[in-house]
Order: structure tokens, then C-alpha cells, then sequence
């Protein structure tokens, strides 16, 4: 049998931070995650697990409509 | 029973007008506050983020203030609720998300000042945010 080896860590932000869900009023961590143009980072690019990828992409589109973030730049 | 499960906890994020709101600051929340209360909602916290400049134009504005309520209301209201907000002017946009994440906290705390004590323990310090955002929306200038 081959041994199993663990990332002691996680890749996903959220899951480090231990946050559940993204808050849409969340500017500290928001902006970090879309590229210049306002685009929103791949989960590749960004690390995140599937929970806080989608999590992050409601929050976005939400803070995009109150105008909190850019929907363009 | 079913009259409890119906009624939920929600946030709702108001972008008024700052021409108005830096006028008349108190009619303005009064006027949300009594659409809220006259479709049954109860109040459990409204505070002020503060004027902001957006991330882009909406309807000719540039700036605008927003403010945060936390109330319960049925959910058979929020229709009314929201269409109510459309039809005022000071309103710019307007956001009600459900946030069970706080009816958790409440639940957890008794009954007695229940409402004051998940006021302390919510969970976004909200002059950092703003801070946050005034310097991100800066370096979006820049940009």
C-alpha cells in the first residue's frame, strides 16, 4: 500500500479563515479576488473549495449591484 | 406554529441619495423605517456606513449613502417591501438578502436584551470596512 500524503493545510482562503459563508460587504477580501478589469479569478486561479468559489460568486454579483465593486473597468 | 416559520430575519443595504440624505438625514431613515414597520416588519438595528463614492454611475450619481437595517419580517412582506422601496425617490438601490447566520445568535441568546446583544456580536466591524473600501475604491481611481 502506497502512503497517503496530506496537505496540512488548505488552499482555500475562506476554509484557513474559517468563514462559513462570504459576506457581500466584505471589501477587504472581495477586491483580492477579481482581476483588474472587475473579472472574477477562476477557482484555479483564486484556490478556493467549491462551497466558498460559490459563495464568493453570489457575494460578488451582489456587492456589483449595490455598487460596492465594478461590474467593468 | 407555521406564522413562526414564516417569519424570517433579514438585512436589507439601502444607497440613498446624498443630496437628500445629507440634507434631511433623519426624515430620510424615518421614511424606510415607516414603509418597514407599515408592512409589519420589526427593527432590530439600523445603522449608517456613510457616504461613499460608487463604483459606478447610477442614474447621473456618483456618490451616494448607505444604510444597514437587520429586521424580521414574513416573508409574504417582502414583496410589498421591496416594491414599496422602488416607488420612493431618496432610494437609489436596494438589497434584501435573508441572513439566518444572525437569527442563530439570537436564537442563542435569551430572550431579555437578546436584540443588544447580537448587536455586539455581529460579525462585520463596519468602520474597517469602510476604511477598506475607501481605499480600494482610491486605488480603483488610480487605475
Amino acid at each position: 500500500m502506497t502512503k497517503r500524503r496530506f496537505n496540512k493545510t488548505s488552499k482555500c482562503r475562506f476554509c484557513r479563515m474559517g468563514i462559513d459563508e462570504v459576506d457581500y460587504k466584505d471589501s477587504q477580501n472581495l477586491p483580492k479576488l477579481t482581476t483588474s478589469q472587475g473579472k472574477l479569478f477562476s477557482r484555479k486561479r483564486s484556490g478556493n473549495c467549491a462551497h466558498h468559489q460559490h459563495s464568493v460568486k453570489v457575494s460578488i454579483k451582489r456587492a456589483r449591484f449595490m455598487a460596492l465593486l465594478p461590474y467593468v473597468t | 406554529m407555521k406564522e413562526e416559520i414564516n417569519v424570517r430575519m433579514y438585512e436589507g443595504l439601502f444607497l440613498l441619495d446624498n443630496a437628500q440624505a445629507s440634507l434631511e438625514w433623519d426624515n430620510v431613515v424615518k421614511h424606510i423605517h415607516d414603509i418597514l414597520q407599515k408592512n409589519g416588519a420589526e427593527i432590530l438595528k439600523s445603522e449608517k456606513w456613510g457616504e461613499k463614492k460608487l463604483a459606478y454611475k447610477i442614474n447621473g450619481h456618483k456618490r451616494g449613502t448607505y444604510l444597514l437595517i437587520h429586521f424580521h419580517a414574513k416573508h409574504s412582506a417582502i414583496t410589498t417591501i421591496k416594491r414599496d422601496f422602488q416607488l420612493s425617490d431618496c432610494i437609489i438601490r436596494s438589497l434584501i438578502v435573508k441572513d439566518d447566520k444572525i437569527e442563530e445568535l439570537s436564537q442563542v441568546v435569551p430572550a431579555e436584551g437578546g436584540a443588544e446583544k447580537t448587536i455586539d456580536k455581529l460579525p462585520e466591524p463596519v468602520e474597517k470596512d469602510l476604511q477598506a473600501a475607501d481605499a480600494s475604491s482610491k486605488t480603483a481611481d488610480t487605475v
